[in-house]
């Protein structure tokens, strides 16, 4: 009797710890612990492109690209990330060397006009994308991309952003990212390799 | 001798009784152009040229509906604005303002900001008086 007992005490408390670790497993990723491999960043997507038609990632295969996930209510941390990239850019001798990609995270407020002329802002090619909401979370998934709405005084809102910079090879391949602390060296070296 | 010495002492005392007071001096204030219904950033640098630390309060522009210090922190890959509380001044130092940093953020800017405007900001400290810049809409260099 007290041998069944204890059994079915065991097999309780084995169920709870299965149903705990499925709880677990079932949890979206926290921004500390994502879970991405390598190899798993990126993967085809369709958005839509500054003049409101549907635009296939395909399109950016034949040339490396750097991909920047942002919103256009950022005064700062955006511009400053897309301009570097422009600059780095120029420094590999060419505006055709790479396709610079703005996908925004804020799609209620940012739709094709807005990331069009966003994009616009830097004085050389920059593609924007927007989308629908599913359609931007399920690329901020394949790119393991976080993104959350923290409301500010005054009604508006801003957007914590992952901000590192994504660069993919001519076939669309993930190869390395770019982060703000880098230097500008290591930042062109990459650029560099995605070239060769 | 003791009345050369005790001059001298005075002296020394006379001297750690008035510090001289916060003396702050604002140049290089500058923002990258907008476009539509988004906000800008201003940078610029904030010296201290006098023996007493200041705080910077606030910030306000008639440019735009709201002028607000800010602070970006990186946590984690993760960029993350947010208002600043007040910034020290400390004696005889400076602040600069760069991208990717503390900046002052003009929400609701009555005008996009175009390359070559410029504009009043006020900035407001603990104790030192009401200092107003102009801020010349430019891309940084190099871009």
């Amino acid at each position: 009797m007290t041998s069944h007992r204890l059994r079915l005490i065991l097999w309780v408390l084995v169920a709870i710890a299965a149903v705990g670790g499925i709880l677990v497993a079932l949890q979206p990723p926290s921004p500390n612990s994502r879970e991405t491999g390598l190899a798993t960043i990126g993967g085809p997507f369709t958005l839509t492109g500054s003049d409101a038609k549907p635009f296939p990632s395909s399109r950016l295969n034949g040339k490396p690209a750097a991909i920047f996930f942002g919103f256009t209510h950022c005064p700062d941390v955006c511009p400053t990330t897309l301009a570097r990239l422009v600059k780095l850019r120029r420094q590999l001798g060419s505006d055709d060397a790479m396709s610079i990609v703005f996908i925004t995270v804020d799609p209620e407020r940012d739709g094709p006009a807005e990331v069009g002329s966003y994009a616009g802002l830097f004085g050389a090619p920059v593609v924007g994308l927007t989308g629908k909401p599913d359609d931007i979370e399920r690329v901020k998934k394949q790119y393991g991309v976080f993104s959350q709405k923290v409301d500010q005084p005054g009604g508006s809102y801003t957007v914590d952003h992952s901000a590192s910079v994504f660069l993919m090879d001519r076939n669309g391949h993930f190869v390395a990212t770019l982060s703000p602390e880098e230097g500008d060296a290591v930042a062109l070296a990459k650029l560099k390799r995605l070239q060769a | 001798m003791i009345l050369r010495i005790s001059t001298l002492a005075l002296l020394l005392l006379a001297s750690c009784g008035q510090q001289e007071a916060a003396d702050i001096q604002l140049s290089n204030a500058w923002a990258r152009p907008t476009v539509g219904q988004v906000p800008g950033a201003v940078y610029l640098t904030i010296e201290n040229k006098g023996g007493e630390p200041d705080r910077l309060t606030g910030a306000f522009t008639d440019h735009a509906a709201m002028a607000m210090v800010h602070q970006n922190e990186m946590v984690d890959g993760i960029a993350k604005m947010r208002m600043a509380g007040e910034i020290n001044i400390p004696a005889h130092d400076r602040i600069e303002m760069r991208p990717g940093g503390t900046h002052i953020m003009l929400e609701g800017l009555r005008a996009p900001l175009r390359t070559g405007d410029d504009f009043d900001l006020v900035l407001k400290f603990r104790n030192s008086k009401d200092q107003t810049v102009k801020v010349t809409v430019t891309k940084p260099e190099g871009q």
